[in-house]
């Protein structure tokens, strides 16, 4: 094959649209999304407590039911939406940003800031990501932005890795000689050549991620050392479930239905999006 | 005069008798019990095994440095006290029989039983317990039960074949609850470090039973120590669980691998509704000493004012509380004692669930909101605070976000924040907390509230973490303490009651049962304020009815 | 090859000196100390006096430079310190509680490779077929379904609804020990083994079917299948292998996942393994024990991921010269 501006470079295949499932699970996000930009009009119903109304099973009035105060269960896994997918977005955005900067640094520059990032990668990697990720949260005094910092400061090695990957693949790609040779900057290759290249298997890495932190956010607040009580996410109200577990199956099914459709969606986009992006060069 | 205090201690023995009213810990203590004499009903199987819940590992079996429940119940079957209490709150002999107080009230002189020996066949002797109060007076040592009660000791030293002296700095009321104290063998810890010694994880028994089995994070088996001086315990066996979840214990209890386990208010509803428990389990349910309460940081400006306090107090629908989230297990209390104490008096009523009333007052203290976010402020200060819970504490996480919300109402906002509960104790104990949802658990009788509302107490010296400050309150409390004769400062307490009442230092909230689940096999378990197992005989009177052919009991 | 292994080896020093660092500095941040989490299981507080007595005799008052020589110097000569809990030397701890979750571990993982790799292959020979499309389907979920909710629902429906399996534990009491109670164990490990098993089980049955899947049309496979090899032996011959190679690398890194589950299972499950120790330490701020486990735990992974890395190298010439990017 000639070298041509186009050979190497990946990008959405031309006319290639997401399987089924990817557009189906692209469709929950969205109405995940639309979900959350209504719920603050359940935030009054959502903070009510009736203690006579504890522990109610799901009728018509509480389709969720009640939890252990009384709460409408219904509107607080609908308030709990954007705190879990807003914490899932930001963790995941830290841990992208971070990732990238340090992997394509170090695919890019390689030598000796190639040596050091991919040690640093390697420190990060090699914890159990639970041992870290506890360790953390349970240290840094509990707020949204600690579990922020949490996620995205255990998470960015895997989004590293990646980029590095991807970036290798492209650095040495002929236009990109071509490129050098012709005396082009550093900013502008990577702005112009490797950022439009990489973005988009980037993009399907930053899917993964939010499935990733969304579940994360909700195992530490089920362990009891995530967000506060007052800003509960999903995992929040999940971890009060397991006190009544027998007595009351809702607290348990519901939160736990919405935290698991939304990771599938998350989960389903992001391998849509692998598939939609393929390198062209591919025999 | 020790004529006289030997005379009266004489009488007291052979006057002990179960009509009499509240004895004060004071008192001389009275004779013991013989554990599970009373055995009516049908016959039981004597012998085979208990099993008990521990909810945590406990991290040594060393009597001094014991620091939490688990080791506890563990130890009160390897090693007695020199004095139990039982079940009405009154000393009784145990490894001692004894005790004589000097005309000045500064010197103990305890006797010990001749008899006591340790497993391998070596009295208990007078050394034991010297090295033993020596090792938790000195301050290398951490003993965080034991410390405080020789906090005031000059000096102790063996007095006789079978008796030590104790001489203490001042004079205290309820000094003599100092000798509820176990021993440890002093020959065992001699050339080892303390801290390291074999012993804490082997410990020698001076009691009914001794360690045979430690699994770390399984269990703990007990069997008889054929050497013990004592009435010999029921079971053969005694096979401690390591259970922290409530919910698996339940479900433990009713397979039946565990014949108790303390359960909380809605497991105690499930076992209401459960077909399997009733069959196999019964609920013990009594009114202990501990209770909830929200401790107030008073050094803020919107708690400096006692009215403001108040006022926040009339926020909270205690009576609510009790009745949904205790499920009517549980009392309002108006001061800082459950009623069981001797302490409490009943005549002081709790101030109302009056959420305009206290509005109102708010307005007068010059609370408004002058910014129209919803928020009162004063001065620029908005009235917004953040409550700590500890991140287990499911109860009180509930009565706070109750709290929360009835504050909401009127324009005050609480920030509900769980910790998880090393951070929680921290911010606690520093006084770097604005409000928090907090236990009182009593592990010994002493309603002495000095320690925890005198101003000398403020962090980090002592436990006034709410920087509460009193003159009044403060003259009364030392007024107490050092009086001997127990009706007067019973009428101290009274009066201190009132106060407390009024001054509001914290939101005194309820005074729960504690409630636990038994196998029906299980007998003779007696409750006490002190809850099942701080007293004498407690779980060493336990016994089993024999299970009928196939069925498991 | 000898070059390629002494350089692997240098780059690995500092990884474990970071490693080191990061753990003990961590720590040494935490807002709780290991004197206000004692207490923590009955709410009981500890008087400021004792408190501070406590802190005094754990040395937590010395410099932080002066204790992490201290702990170094001690860790070269591969003594772990005592657990801040109960004296006991943190080795014995782990080393108590190692079999257990190396047994859950264990299984999952031959559970793992064993459900997984004939899984991958299928689905992978067969791209777009029917097999592929349900297991993917299915895959996904069990990929996305957060383990501590599947854990509560198989406990509700297994041990409380049906009463077929036990709630928690390792054995019940009594139960003998070597093939007689082999049924019985067996029991207690079924639904915390599932639990760990099913998350890297979907990871791993998708990895090795897009292997397979992509080395499938490589040159060599379609070669062997025109010089008349069945489809079978040319995917299990020549497509799986060269599917394997990255395979192994990933496998390294199994073990840090394995051991995350391990934390919420063996807690929900009350199995007393390294993952319940390790929690259970956080929360007591018992920092022997939680320094001694990460460095642990990441060195293990350390030494995997080298030899998966040696592996490769050893299969792949292209690796140790160092034309390939790694």
């Amino acid at each position: 094959m000639t070298a041509t501006p186009e050979s190497g470079a990946r990008g959405i295949r031309r006319g290639a649209r997401l399987p089924v499932t990817g557009s189906v699970a692209l469709a929950v996000v969205i109405l995940l999304w639309l979900a959350a930009l209504v719920s603050p009009l359940f935030a009054r119903r959502a903070a009510e407590i009736r203690l006579e109304e504890r522990l109610a099973a799901p009728s018509a009035t509480h389709p969720f039911g009640t939890d252990d105060l009384g709460r409408d269960l219904f509107a607080r896994v609908m308030v709990a939406t954007p705190i879990s997918l807003g914490i899932g977005l930001a963790a995941a955005a830290v841990s992208l940003l971070v990732g990238f900067a340090v992997g394509a640094s170090a695919g890019y520059f390689g030598g000796a800031a190639d040596l050091l990032l991919s040690r640093v990668m390697e420190v990060v990697l090699c914890f159990p990501v639970l041992f870290l990720l506890l360790a953390l949260a349970a240290f840094l005094p509990p707020s949204p932005a600690a579990v922020i910092l949490a996620i995205g400061l255990t998470s960015w090695p895997g989004d590293a890795r990646y980029a590095r990957a991807e970036v290798l693949k492209v650095k040495d790609l002929d236009y990109t000689r071509a490129a050098r040779a012709a005396g082009a900057s550093t900013p502008r290759i990577l702005v112009r050549h490797l950022l439009p290249n990489v973005l988009p298997p980037l993009l399907v890495s930053a899917a993964f991620g939010v499935a990733w932190a969304i579940l994360a956010e909700a195992a530490l607040s089920f362990l009891g050392v995530g967000l506060p009580a007052s800003t509960a996410s999903w995992g929040g109200i999940l971890a009060v479930a397991p006190t009544y577990i027998e007595e009351a199956w809702w607290m348990a099914l519901f939160p736990g239905i919405a935290l698991f459709l939304t990771v599938s969606a998350y989960n389903l986009l992001a391998e849509g999006l692998r598939s939609a992006v393929v390198e062209r060069g591919s025999r | 005069m020790r004529l006289l205090a030997t005379t009266l201690v004489a009488i007291a023995l052979l006057a002990g008798c179960r009509g009499k009213e509240r004895q004060g810990a004071f008192a001389a203590p009275r004779k013991s019990p013989a554990p599970a004499a009373t055995r009516v009903g049908s016959s039981p199987a004597d012998g085979g095994t208990l099993y008990r819940r521990l909810f945590g590992e406990p991290g040594s079996l060393n009597a001094v440095l014991q620091t939490d429940v688990p080791e506890q119940l563990v130890l009160q079957y390897l090693s007695r006290n020199l004095f139990d209490f039982d079940d009405r709150l009154a000393l009784v002999p145990g490894l001692a029989e004894r005790f004589e107080t000097s005309p000045d009230g500064l010197s103990f002189t305890v006797h010990l039983r001749p008899e006591a020996v340790w497993e391998d066949g070596v009295p208990v002797t007078p050394s034991d317990a010297v090295f033993t109060i020596r090792k938790i007076a000195d301050p290398g040592t951490s003993s965080p039960l034991y410390k405080s009660f020789f906090e005031d000791l000059v000096s102790v030293e063996e007095a006789g074949p079978h008796a030590f002296r104790a001489r203490f700095r001042r004079v205290d009321a309820y000094r003599a609850m100092a000798f509820a104290l176990p021993l440890l063998p002093a020959r065992r810890f001699q050339g080892v470090a303390f801290d390291r010694a074999p012993d804490n994880r082997a410990p020698l028994s001076n009691g009914p039973y001794r360690l045979t089995s430690w699994k770390a994070q399984e269990s703990i088996t007990l069997e008889r120590n054929l050497r013990y001086w004592g009435p010999r315990g029921y079971f053969d066996r005694i096979v401690f669980r390591v259970v922290p979840e409530n919910a698996v214990a339940y479900r433990a209890l009713v397979q039946g691998d565990l014949d108790e386990s303390w359960i909380d208010a809605p497991l105690k509803q499930r076992a209401a509704e459960d077909p399997a428990f009733s069959q196999c389990c019964r609920v013990v349910e009594f009114y202990d000493l501990d209770y909830n309460y929200i401790a107030l940081n008073a050094r803020l400006p919107f708690f400096a004012d006692p009215r403001a306090r108040r006022a926040v107090t009339m926020l909270l629908d205690r009576e609510g509380i009790a009745r949904h989230l205790f499920q009517g297990s549980a009392r309002v209390i108006s001061g800082p004692w459950a009623p069981e104490s001797p302490a409490y008096d009943s005549s002081v009523e709790p101030l109302p669930f009056d959420p305009k009333g206290a509005a109102a007052l708010l307005e007068d203290l010059g609370w408004r909101d002058t910014n129209g976010d919803g928020i009162r402020d004063r001065d620029g200060r908005e009235f917004d605070f953040e409550l700590l819970v500890s991140a287990g504490n499911t109860i009180g996480r509930q009565i706070d976000e109750t709290f929360a919300a009835a504050l909401a109402r009127v324009g005050v906002r609480a920030r509900v924040r769980p910790l998880e509960w090393a951070s929680f104790v921290e911010r606690v104990d520093s006084g770097a907390f604005e409000a928090a949802s907090l236990a009182s658990s009593a592990s010994d009788p002493n309603p002495d509230p000095y320690p925890y509302w005198d101003s000398s107490q403020w962090p980090p010296r002592g436990l006034n973490s709410g920087f509460y400050r009193n003159p009044e309150a403060d003259r009364l409390m030392e007024q107490a303490r050092g009086e001997r004769q127990e009706d007067r400062r019973i009428a101290i307490y009274h009066r201190l009651h009132r106060i407390f009442r009024d001054d509001a230092p914290a939101v005194f909230v309820v005074n729960a049962t504690k409630k636990y689940g038994l196998r029906r096999r299980l007998q003779g378990v007696e409750t006490s304020p002190l809850g099942l197992f701080g007293i004498w005989p407690g779980p060493l009177g336990w016994w089993a009815l024999e299970a009928p052919a196939g069925v498991r009991p | 090859m000898i070059r390629y292994t002494l350089q692997r080896l240098a780059l690995a020093v500092p990884t474990l000196l970071g490693i080191v660092i990061l753990v003990f500095l961590l720590l040494h941040l935490a807002p709780g100390s290991p004197v206000t989490a004692l207490g923590a299981e009955s709410g009981r507080r500890v008087s400021a006096r004792a408190a501070e007595e406590m802190r005094r005799l754990y040395g937590l008052d010395r410099p932080l430079p002066e204790r992490f020589a201290t702990w170094l110097v001690r860790v070269g000569r591969l003594d772990l310190g005592e657990s801040f809990v109960d004296h006991r030397p943190v080795a014995t701890r782990i080393l108590e509680a190692l079999p257990y979750t190396l047994l859950l571990n264990g299984l999952a993982l031959l559970l793992t490779l064993g459900i997984a790799i004939p899984l991958g292959v299928a689905a992978g020979g067969h791209p777009e077929g029917s097999l592929d499309r349900v297991s993917g389907v299915v895959l996904f979920a069990l990929y996305s379904l957060p383990s501590f909710w599947a854990a509560l629902l198989l406990q509700t429906l297994f041990s409380v609804r049906l009463r077929w399996l036990p709630l928690y534990g390792v054995a019940s009491d009594g139960t003998p020990s070597g093939w007689a109670g082999l049924s019985d164990r067996l029991e207690h490990l079924a639904l915390p083994v599932v639990c760990l098993t099913y998350g890297s089980l979907a990871f791993f049955a998708r990895l090795v079917r897009s292997g397979v899947a992509e080395a499938r049309q490589h040159d060599f496979v379609l070669a062997a299948r025109a010089r008349g090899a069945s489809p079978r032996r040319a995917l299990w011959a020549h497509a799986f292998r060269n599917a394997l190679l990255p395979l192994i690398t990933l496998l390294g890194l199994m073990l840090p996942g394995l051991l995350s589950g391990s934390v919420i299972i063996e807690r929900i499950f009350a199995w007393p393994g390294v993952g319940r120790l390790f929690f259970d330490s956080i929360l007591a701020r018992d920092y022997p024990v939680v320094l001694a486990l990460s460095l642990l735990g990441a060195v293990a992974t350390l030494v995997l991921t080298l030899t998966a890395d040696l592996a490769y190298a050893l299969a792949d010439p292209r690796v140790r010269d160092g034309t390939e990017p790694r």
